[in-house]
């Protein structure tokens, strides 16, 4: 288990997210706190730090090609889910909850389709 | 719309209006330029099963989705689900020799009923039938196969629809729509009213004609006479290249309005 020793923003990441949804989203990742603070929940909820969360979803072996884990991404769309479940006001807010961290993993290079949320 | 601007307007449409139901003869009219498509030893190799999405038992929908198919398989509300029957060689024998009667295959080409019998059935198409199971004879069946979902679609694109080919997990739907065995799995066409304009941004980046098309030799391109690339212009059959500059924020508002991660 680690723990979260510096600002978010500091994860590499985080930074990936961050540049992602500046460049090919057409978003400012600044101009809206929560989108930080709900992957800070989500990362105590886990008890991981955001690297940690994609090396999760992926399998990293010394001289080959780093793939996707099918059993790590799984696992990660249901803990999404249940963090998304599990917070916010209204379905439009769980679900924009939720999104926040598929939109972290997305930009990170792991594919996520959750289909419609609202 | 003229044949030109259908080429042009056709886009893989990822957004549909998942509550919009596609009406049955715009379906039929897709199937029709399917059927009327080009085909070797006049063999309709596509075969397909349509498909509606809400008929479509939840699990069954969950298990037929793909990673990167997931959301636009849920989101299109008419499936075609496409195959290349490689028993379509069987047959090919009367075929042919209804084409030399129709006067499709003639005598001045050196067809004959006589040729068809004796050489053109026993030396190609009967070994090509009893080996239907060789790569080589599958990519030819499946090239025709593409040829016909390629007017299906543009058909549907003139109808006004959406469309986008993609890929399914075959055994969970087989399970539902029953396909013979020896009709081999293609992909999924998916069919609706796009949710996202139709520009879907700006016509897709491809490389330009002379890398891709070559004049006399490999080597040498087909070089595009900017007159005519003018007129293709003109026709809209060449639109303005992606991205358009609202697009990012055309996906941003689809995001909002489906609930979906930006």
């Amino acid at each position: 288990m680690a723990s979260i020793n510096k600002p978010l923003e500091e994860y590499d990441s985080v930074k990936v997210w961050y540049q992602g949804l500046r460049e090919q989203s057409g978003v400012e990742p600044g101009a809206d706190k929560s989108r930080l603070e709900i992957l800070g929940e989500f990362c105590a909820t886990l008890e991981r730090d955001p690297d940690e969360i994609v090396a999760a979803c992926l399998l990293r072996k010394e001289g080959v090609e780093t793939k996707i884990s099918i059993k790590g991404r799984r696992s990660m769309a249901d803990r999404i889910a249940d963090f998304q479940a599990a917070g916010g006001a209204d379905s439009r807010e769980r679900a924009r909850r939720g999104n926040i961290i598929r939109s972290f993993l997305i930009h990170n290079g792991i594919l996520l389709q959750a289909g419609i949320q609202i | 719309m003229e044949f030109k601007e259908v080429i042009g307007r056709r886009r893989s449409i990822r957004y549909f209006q998942s509550w919009r139901n596609v009406e049955r003869e715009k379906i039929q009219i897709m199937l029709e330029a399917a059927r009327l498509a080009s085909c070797a030893v006049n063999a309709t190799f596509l075969k397909a099963i349509v498909v509606t999405r809400d008929s479509i038992p939840r699990e069954t929908l969950d298990a037929l989705k793909t990673p990167v198919s997931a959301l636009t398989i849920e989101l299109a509300p008419v499936h075609i689900y496409t195959y290349v029957d490689m028993g379509a060689y069987k047959g090919a024998q009367a075929r042919l020799k209804k084409l030399v009667d129709v006067g499709a295959l003639n005598i001045s080409h050196g067809w004959s009923h006589k040729f068809v019998d004796e050489f053109v059935w026993p030396n190609i198409l009967k070994p090509l039938a009893d080996n239907a199971d060789q790569p080589s004879v599958a990519a030819s069946a499946a090239s025709d196969a593409g040829i016909a979902i390629c007017q299906a679609m543009l058909a549907g694109v003139d109808e006004g629809l959406g469309v986008c080919l993609t890929a399914f997990q075959h055994d969970a739907i087989n399970k539902l729509v029953k396909a013979p065995k020896e009709w081999l799995p293609l992909w999924v066409l998916l069919v609706g009213y796009p949710a996202e304009s139709w520009e879907a941004g700006g016509q897709r980046p491809r490389p330009p004609l002379e890398e891709v098309f070559f004049e006399g030799e490999y080597g040498k391109p087909f070089k595009a006479d900017p007159k005519v690339t003018e007129q293709m212009r003109a026709a809209k059959m060449i639109q303005a290249p992606a991205p358009l500059p609202w697009r990012k924020e055309e996906i941003k508002a689809l995001a909002r309005m489906f609930g979906l991660p930006e």
